[in-house]
């Protein structure tokens, strides 16, 4: 019986899933960040600017840390903090590896021991993950209002999304044949692969 | 140990040194220097309602950074548009302006001017500019909200602030009023007109944020947040008596509070109720609050910012009577800080 991470490794050697981690991760990443206000519209002239390294660990959030540097370019203004760098590259990877399952327990059911619908399931924490990031921002634009309960819930949204993040991937990674994936039918790049 | 207990394990630190902002409170200590006021100002409330009303706004302590080194420029250097809303500070002979699109995301400067030691405050979420003597302190942003509004703190005794009403909540100083001084809240173009040698707050602040950006919304023109007749976060006192984010100018002293409409005041020129009197500055757009009690004298406009009383001329700021320090808020936050308010 193969480990979850032997399984993993399988899957990550066909080009099409590590294609589908590295852009839906990318995604996630760059969403994450504009949701933190690390990328954002507005900034005249191009410059960059820089503070000591050392802030870069004072916190700004429940889970949101200083920037270091900013680059301003016309338009577009991007603060570069490395924690929320590291935090959204970690979440991201993650949402980009269970999408990537979630997609082979679409496409080949029977590699993951699973039906197609419940395969699907192990987007919604990726799902959670995204409301983690966003929550905020769309309270803000849709001028909800807040309650503490709510602010306390979106305190562990991170967390929270991650672990759930973990699990998921975990529990289809144990249901995945990675024999079955090695073989040429598996590689599915295209529908006619099934 | 699996993947599981491994993410477990995560989440659990994760989640305590997301806890731990917002539990740990500032300590104690002696502030004999943080100026307060001669007599506290009336609450709409009990403290320990207000206490238990404050939540979390989400930052931790100083999560907001407030600027504690400001760094000015002449007023022909700034970026500004003539729109763009500033707070404006004059004393001793020093005019200063503090850009909104920079405090939006400070909400505090820890300042000296002259000779004054006094930290100018903003609310963005109720639209409060407000200044206090600081003594040989600074201030803090706490993250914590009551009605929407900023709680500051002192970095001495760590005693927390309600901003609208001026008064400690927690700590060494509380039910303690601060000393205020008189803000205003107006555009860039009449700040300018008023003070031509401004000093104006630089982008220079020590914090790399986007400074052409406001997260709530906009002001020239008004825009998102601050043209919605919604709020945010739960509010002690509601009232549809007026659109949420309608401009008032408030005031209040140890018996009682007031505000008048400023669209209205400008309209009208002199307003009274409740004891109290209110004049319009049309230069600035703001508004002067005076408690005359039941003797209320008459007073006539002449024009441009100009009233007569007792068959002299004076300026709106400069009336012979009992002057009290002026807020502007938007509606909903003064009423959910004073639901007795007398108004016209």
């Amino acid at each position: 019986m193969p480990t979850a991470v032997q399984t993993l490794a399988s899957i990550l050697r066909l080009p099409f899933y590590r294609r589908v981690v590295v852009v839906s991760g990318g995604v996630y990443l760059i969403l994450f960040l504009i949701a933190l206000q690390d990328i954002s519209r507005g900034g005249r002239a191009f410059q960059f600017l820089t503070v000591p390294f050392s802030r870069m660990f004072e916190r700004t959030g429940a889970l949101t840390f200083e920037p270091i540097a900013q680059l301003t370019l016309p338009g577009l203004t991007i603060l570069i903090s490395p924690v929320n760098v590291l935090i959204g590259l970690g979440i991201s990877l993650l949402v980009g590896l269970n999408l990537a399952i979630t997609w082979l327990a679409f496409r080949q059911p029977r590699a993951c021991r699973f039906n197609r619908s419940t395969g699907v399931l192990a987007s919604l924490p990726a799902l959670l993950a995204g409301g983690a990031c966003c929550a905020p921002a769309i309270v803000l634009i849709l001028g909800l209002q807040v309650s503490s309960l709510l602010m306390g819930v979106f305190q562990v949204l991170i967390p929270v999304s991650v672990v759930l993040l973990v699990i998921t991937l975990k529990l289809i990674l144990d249901r995945t044949n990675p024999e079955l994936l090695a073989s040429q039918e598996y590689r599915g790049t295209s529908p006619a692969a099934q | 140990m699996n993947w599981i207990h491994m993410a477990l394990l995560g989440a659990v630190a994760a989640v305590g040194l997301a806890m731990y902002g917002f539990s740990s409170h500032p300590g104690d200590g002696a502030d004999p220097a943080l100026p307060l006021a001669e007599a506290n100002y009336v609450l709409g409330d009990d403290i320990d309602d207000y206490n238990d009303f404050m939540m979390s706004g989400g930052p931790p302590p100083d999560g907001i950074p407030s600027i504690d080194d400001p760094v000015f420029i002449d007023a022909a250097e700034a970026d500004l548009e003539p729109g763009d809303k500033v707070i404006g500070f004059y004393h001793g002979g020093e005019a200063r302006a503090y850009p909104q699109l920079i405090m939006v995301h400070h909400e505090i400067v820890n300042d000296q001017v002259g000779g004054l030691n006094v930290a100018v405050t903003y609310c963005p979420l109720t639209a409060t500019a407000q200044g206090f003597e600081r003594g040989e302190t600074t201030l803090g942003v706490s993250g914590q909200l009551l009605n929407s509004n900023l709680v500051l703190f002192d970095r001495d005794t760590r005693s927390y602030f309600s901003q609208i009403n001026a008064t400690g909540l927690r700590g060494e100083h509380r039910g303690e009023t601060l000393s205020e001084v008189n803000l205003v809240w107006t555009t860039w173009e009449r700040w300018r007109a008023a003070h031509p040698d401004t000093r104006v707050l630089s982008e220079n602040t020590g914090h790399l944020r986007n400074y052409s950006r406001d997260p709530y919304g906009s002001y020239n023109p008004v825009g998102g947040y601050y043209g919605q007749d919604r709020t945010m976060f739960p509010l002690m006192h509601s009232s549809n008596r007026h659109h949420a984010k309608e401009m008032v100018v408030g005031a209040r002293n140890s018996d009682t509070s007031v505000y008048f409409v400023r669209s209205d005041l400008a309209r009208e020129q002199v307003q009274t109720a409740g004891g109290f009197l209110a004049v319009y500055e049309p230069n600035l757009d703001t508004g002067y609050i005076y408690f005359v009690g039941d003797d209320v004298p008459e007073v006539t406009p002449l024009g441009e910012g100009s009233y007569e009383l007792g068959g002299e001329a004076f300026q709106a700021g400069d009336l012979p009577l009992e002057q009290l320090v002026p807020v502007e808020a938007f509606y909903f936050a003064w009423h959910a800080f004073y639901p007795d308010s007398a108004h016209p």
